[in-house]
């Protein structure tokens, strides 16, 4: 699955702009339903339609897992992270297997990758990449952002993490380790932040509502602000 | 540059190299992109094309392509000669099809200059 996309994207060396200008910012025309579709858009239709009509499979299989897409948000992972710092037993469940950690809070793995949770601690920072292309845990995270598949991030993560999270804002001190982990077709990986200080009164849904996606790829810590009062 | 760097490591490998700052760029998939994505997984569920047989695809688009296309592009066109390879599609019928696609856009307004 697509997982592995990541597999595909690779941008390759050079191609950092050109992806850059492709994939991503260039604001793209409203589109209107009598537009002609571009060349690729008509090519995907063209090859979908083909292999529905010999069987292969159903146009509703694509249909569904456009749905099954749509569902899957960093608002699942987010539920995990809280659950974990809510939840030693279940932490060490999560930790011990991600995916049946995630499983038994209701994400189905509609892929077949195994996860692994990497704990974050005061001495340990971890951070997920894909050298090789673009793999993720999408079934728990959604589908990646853009600079997750380009080149700058695929490169630099693994020599010089400390220098790439500074340019996410995030300063780690030189005394704590940073490990960086590489997906795979087959395993991914999910950052779990260390809970903000000052949130002991937090729900367990307050909580989620602090955990973003990037925090949970390692790039940012959770922080909690509290409200001047 | 000698050419052992292109033997020693394919072009899409390319954790460890030099690259620039990053940009948190992000966009919202278009249509197109969200139904190819969906494809890429029920080829997958299906077997007909897996995670590595699409990574190796879209490598062996060569690195021009890889450059030039964007990701869902190179996907797509990836998929294409997988299908090819495999003998499920021919480049003839992809064609013809891809005509038939676009003609649904195109006639309405034949018609109506006719």
């Amino acid at each position: 699955m697509s997982d592995h996309d990541s597999s595909h994207d690779h941008d390759h060396d050079h191609d950092h702009d050109h992806d850059h200008d492709h994939d991503h910012d260039h604001p793209h025309a409203p589109i209107t339903a009598d537009e002609k579709p571009g060349y690729y858009d008509v090519m995907e239709t063209a090859v979908r339609e083909l292999l529905v009509e010999r069987k292969l499979f159903g146009a509703d299989e694509i249909r569904r897992q456009i749905e099954v897409l749509d569902s899957r948000t960093p608002a699942l992972g987010a539920k995990v992270v809280a659950r974990a710092w809510t939840d030693p037993d279940f932490k060490s469940r999560l930790l011990a297997n991600g995916r049946s950690g995630c499983e038994e809070m209701g994400i189905t793995f509609y892929d077949d990758t195994q996860l692994i949770v990497l704990e974050n601690t005061p001495d340990v920072h971890n951070l997920i990449v894909c050298t090789l292309c673009s793999c993720y845990p999408r079934p728990v995270l959604g589908l990646p952002p853009d600079w997750y598949k380009l080149k700058p991030y695929r490169a630099r993560a693994v020599y010089e993490p400390r220098a790439v999270l500074e340019e996410f804002g995030t300063h780690i001190p030189d005394d704590v380790e940073i490990r960086v982990s590489d997906s795979t077709a087959v395993i991914r990986y999910l950052v779990l932040p260390m809970r903000p200080k000052g949130t002991e009164a937090l729900s367990e849904q307050q909580l989620a509502d602090l955990v973003t996606r990037d925090a949970m790829i390692g790039v940012i810590p959770v922080s909690y602000l509290k409200e001047a009062a | 540059m000698g050419s052992e760097a292109l033997v020693r490591k394919l072009p899409n490998d390319i954790g460890g190299d030099a690259a620039g700052k990053i940009e948190r760029v992000e966009h919202e998939l278009l249509p197109w992109e969200k139904r190819c994505h969906a494809l890429a997984d029920v080829l997958d569920f299906h077997k007909i094309i897996n995670t590595e047989e699409k990574r190796r695809g879209v490598e062996s688009l060569g690195s021009e392509m890889i450059g030039k296309l964007s990701y869902y592009e190179r996907w797509i066109v990836a998929f294409a000669n997988i299908l090819f390879q495999k003998g499920i599609l021919t480049p003839g019928e992809l064609a013809v099809k891809m005509q038939e696609v676009e003609a649904r856009y195109t006639a309405p307004e034949t018609s109506h200059h006719g």
